[in-house]
This record gives structure tokens, C-alpha cells and sequence, in this order.
């Protein structure tokens, strides 16, 4: 154990351009020790040029990166971090054994290799040669080849995005494990429903910026939209100038209003006379997440 | 850094390229052109200077496919996925630069063996030594070359550009027909490739003479260039990593 405390990431104002792009910018974000951390965003948003930032894979145009307090590159060196890039990584030729061995080998305190394999599900794929795998097979191997290490920071990088719905479900079961054991967990995704429910904190960005941070209760409330919807009837662009609405939709034969005060967009419609087969849906992060960027846009 | 050798050993091993173009087809190139006659000469001496000319080209063929590999490495995103592990850039390329030097001696083992086993060619052990020792150091310049090709094009054009160097290094360098045979104009142009020099050393030690001062200054001056090149090559690799 390091009896340093400074935080697992942390990104000070930092910022990178690629040409006229700026791709991360300004952002600085800081991870305690032992959390989990969704970054959230559509594609674009900077998500992986973030994690390339913050591992030191590329250096800020401006601002600072540092893991554990270290430089990225220095923290890496001392096998403190394990990551998983959102693709490629695998060499071909090799056997699934072979691979992970070397892997191992590079840092000071590695995790037994059978346990590596059961951690990632590979156990029948140890002698497979690499370049032999299906691509949820292959994803599985990338995993492996972040956690082998037995670093203290775990950086996945759209993790699951190659697999099936049972093999998301197996690979989060995996990650519980590993987060119970006081590991610093970073994920990027933009599935929502992984952000939910297995991260303590979800980050979202847009365009670059941090602009939204906390457990994902807090960024639902923070948005705070319910959808309010009603048939629709007739000529219906009014409805958006509502009492608390903030975004209309007009799909399925309904119109379907996200509104910052349900009360009183429910109160006006009634006065109206337009409420017509109502229905009130509680905010999910789904719904956070669209009004957050969408706001972004504006 | 020696897990890291091991590991791209295995993969060198399996890699179908490096056994063909690197092993088999200079020792089969060697048995044809000394046993049907096509080599001129003394039988012997024919069997010396074509197992050396082969030697050579095999060990170009090893030299060169480790430079593809780098490529092939950027395209799968396996130098990235290097710059996650504690190992240190610099110990990747010295690491890159050591299977270049092991890969190429089953390239020139071969090549003798077959000269040793099947043409019964016999030197004095410290001429064997000598031409060991310079058909493998001598690599040191091509294998640079293969790697600045490897860094600087893409996965498929740096293997093309590989593969197109080495047989014109090898053809032009009087590898596969001695450089005698050749009109004068070609000749003339030989006398100035890496190639010749690099295997012109070991065929002077072959038949008891000092390798003459040009070779050694001109090969010396390759060594340079393609040092040169392999730094550039690499530094515009990194900028787009």
C-alpha cells in the first residue's frame, strides 16, 4: 500500500485541441480513491480523449494530468494503473496464456494468471491464439490484459460495447468484485443504464466540459425533467410555450412535453382544457442526459 | 524487457513471412543454384561463395520482417496498448531491436548448415567465427531500415515497401548472381549498395582475404543513413500515436 493520498485522477483545467477542435477543454475533474466513476457522453463529447489525456497517452495543451499524484507516465511505469482502450491492443500470433504472461511480467506485483482468467471468464480460451477470437471473446482478453496487473487504478474505455447483454451482466458482476476490493474504477459508456447502476458517480461531458457530476440521482434531479404527455390533438406547437417546459417531442401520436415543474404544466394544460389521455413519467437518467446535452447545443 | 523479446520471438516464429522469405527460400535458392550447376567456378568455392551470398539474403529477409512487425504493431494498437504496461518506450524499441538480432541468426544458421551438411564445404574454424560474427552484426543497418519503414508507412505498404527493398537490395547487392555477371552499367551501381558491402565482407573472409577498406567505410556510411532515417521514422510515429 502507498501511504500517498493524493487522488487516483485527477485533471486540472485541462485542455487539447486537434486542429480547430477542442476536443477536451478546460476540464478538471478529481477521483478519491476506491470510486467508481462512469464518464458519460455522446460519441464526441471527449470521453476518450480524456482517458488518453489522463493516462498519458497524450500530453495537454494546456492544464495538467496527474495519477496518484504523479506524472500519468511515471504513475504507469510503477504499475499503478491498468487500462483498456476502446479498441485494438491485441497483437496477433500468440496464444491468450502467452499474452497475458508477458502482460503480467511488466508489473511488479501481478495477480496469479488463473485467477486473471477466471476474473475476465477466459479459462477455456487460455490457449486460443488471440487473433482467433470472436469479438466478445477478444473484449473479454483486452479486460484481462487491464486487470492482470493487479493495479490500483482500472481505466475501461467503452468496456462493454462488443458484448451481449448476458456477457455485460458478467463482466459488471466482475467489476463489483474488483470495486469491493478498494480499486479505483473509471468506465466510459454511453449506455445509460450501465452509468446507473454501477457507478458511485457519473461524470458527463459535452463538448469537452464536465456538465454534469454526481451520483446519478442527483444529476436526475438536477435536470429535473418529468415528461408530461397528452394526445395529441390538432395544432399542438403551443403547448411547448407551457409553464415549465423546456423540450417538446411529438412522436407516436403524442406529444410529449419534458418540463422542470410537472405541477405546473399539468395545472396550464388543464386550464386549457388539452389534457387528453395524460400520462406523467418520472425522470431517468436517459432523460437527464438528452435535456443536459441537448441544453449544451443551444 | 526480455518477456517482451520473448513474447515477439514467438510471434516471429509463427509468422509465415519471416519462415519463408528468411529461412526456406535461401536454403532451397542455395541448394538449387549450387547443385545444378548454375553457380560458376570451382564446385567448392562456388558452394562457399553462394552459401555466404545466401546467408545474406536470408538474413535481410529476417532483418526486414522485423520492421514490418512495428507496423503491423501501430496498426493493431498493440504500441499503444505498450505504452500502458510499466515497460518504458525505450526498453519497446531496444526490446524490437534485440529480436531483430536473434531472428536473423536462424536465417544465417540455416544457410551455413546447409553448406556444412549437404555441400560439405569446409573452412577454418576462425573464418567461421569471422563470417558468423560479420554476416550478423552486419544486419544492424538493414534492420534499422526495415524499421524506419515499419514506423513510418502503414501496416500493409510497410510490409510492400519492405519486401520490394529487400529483393532489390538483394538482386542489386549480387546476392542471388554475382555482381561479375552483371553489364557494367549495373555493376557500377552495385559497387555502391549496403547489400554488396555488407556480404562482400564475409566473402573476402571466406576465401582468406582482409575485408577491403571501401566495404567497411561504405557500409559504415549506410549504418548512418538508415540510423538516420530509423529515428525519423520513429519520431513521426510517436507525434500520431
Amino acid at each position: 500500500m502507498t501511504t500517498n493520498t493524493a487522488d487516483a485522477v485527477s485533471l486540472t483545467s485541462a485542455t487539447k485541441r486537434f486542429g480547430p477542435v477542442r476536443a477536451v477543454d478546460e476540464l478538471t475533474l478529481a477521483i478519491p480513491r476506491g470510486q467508481t466513476v462512469a464518464l458519460l457522453g455522446p460519441n464526441g463529447a471527449g470521453k476518450s480523449t480524456t482517458i488518453a489525456l489522463l493516462l498519458g497517452l497524450l500530453p495537454p495543451d494546456s492544464g495538467r494530468a496527474s495519477l496518484f499524484g504523479l506524472d500519468p507516465e511515471q504513475a504507469v511505469r510503477q504499475g499503478l494503473a491498468g487500462a483498456m482502450p476502446q479498441e485494438g491492443g491485441l497483437v496477433p500470433r500468440v496464444t491468450v496464456r502467452e499474452l497475458l504472461t508477458f502482460v503480467s511480467g511488466t508489473y511488479p506485483a501481478p495477480l496469479p494468471l488463473d485467477r486473471v482468467l477466471t476474473l475476465a471468464r477466459i479459462d477455456d480460451l487460455r490457449d486460443r491464439r488471440v487473433d482467433r477470437l470472436s469479438g466478445g471473446q477478444a473484449q473479454r482478453v483486452r479486460f484481462a490484459m487491464a486487470v492482470c496487473g493487479d493495479p490500483d487504478l482500472i481505466v475501461l474505455d467503452e468496456p462493454t460495447a462488443a458484448l451481449d447483454v448476458e456477457a455485460r451482466r458478467e463482466f459488471w458482476d466482475g467489476m463489483r468484485g474488483l470495486a469491493s476490493q478498494g480499486k479505483t474504477i473509471l468506465f466510459s459508456t454511453h449506455y445509460l443504464d450501465e452509468a446507473d447502476e454501477h457507478a458511485d458517480r457519473v461524470v458527463v461531458l459535452g463538448h469537452g466540459r464536465v456538465i454534469a457530476d454526481g451520483t446519478s440521482a442527483e444529476i436526475k434531479r438536477a435536470a429535473a425533467l418529468t415528461t408530461v404527455s397528452v394526445a395529441a390533438d390538432g395544432e399542438s406547437a403551443w403547448l411547448a410555450t407551457l409553464p415549465g417546459v423546456r423540450h417538446m417531442e411529438i412522436r407516436g401520436g403524442r406529444v410529449h412535453l419534458r418540463t422542470g415543474d410537472s405541477d405546473a404544466t399539468v395545472m396550464a394544460l388543464a386550464r386549457a382544457d388539452a389534457i387528453r389521455d395524460l400520462e406523467v413519467a418520472p425522470a431517468d437518467l436517459e432523460d437527464a442526459f438528452v435535456a443536459l446535452t441537448t441544453k449544451e447545443n443551444v | 524487457m526480455w518477456g517482451y523479446v520473448r513474447l515477439e520471438l514467438t510471434r516471429a516464429l509463427r509468422d509465415g513471412g519471416y519462415v519463408i522469405f528468411g529461412i526456406v527460400m535461401p536454403v532451397v535458392m542455395y541448394l538449387v543454384f549450387t547443385n545444378l550447376g548454375l553457380a560458376p567456378g570451382d564446385k567448392h568455392d562456388a558452394a562457399i561463395y553462394t552459401m555466404v551470398s545466401m546467408a545474406a539474403y536470408g538474413a535481410l529477409g529476417g532483418a526486414f520482417n522485423n520492421g514490418s512487425g512495428i507496423a503491423e504493431d501501430r496498426a493493431a494498437g498493440w504500441l499503444r496498448q505498450l505504452r500502458l504496461t510499466p515497460l518504458t518506450p525505450a526498453e519497446v524499441v531496444a526490446g524490437k531491436v534485440v529480436t531483430g538480432a536473434v531472428a536473423v541468426v536462424p536465417s544465417i544458421a540455416a544457410v551455413l548448415l546447409a553448406g556444412v551438411l549437404v555441400n560439405h564445404v569446409s573452412l577454418p574454424p576462425q573464418r567461421w567465427l569471422v563470417i558468423i560474427a560479420l554476416l550478423w552484426a552486419g544486419t544492424v543497418p538493414f534492420s534499422l531500415l526495415g524499421l524506419g519503414n515499419g514506423y513510418r508507412l502503414s501496416g500493409q505498404s510497410a510490409a510492400m515497401a519492405n519486401i520490394a527493398t529487400m529483393l532489390t537490395l538483394s538482386i542489386l547487392g549480387g546476392l542471388w548472381v554475382p555482381v561479375e555477371k552483371f553489364p557494367s552499367w549495373l555493376a557500377a551501381i552495385a559497387e555502391w549498395t549496403p547489400s554488396n558491402s555488407y556480404a562482400g565482407l564475409s566473402w573476402r573472409i571466406a576465401f582468406g582475404d582482409v575485408p577491403t577498406l571501401r566495404q567497411v567505410v561504405l557500409l559504415s556510411a549506410w549504418l548512418l543513413v538508415f540510423g538516420v532515417y530509423a529515428v525519423y521514422g520513429y519520431r513521426r510515429a510517436g507525434r500520431r500515436a
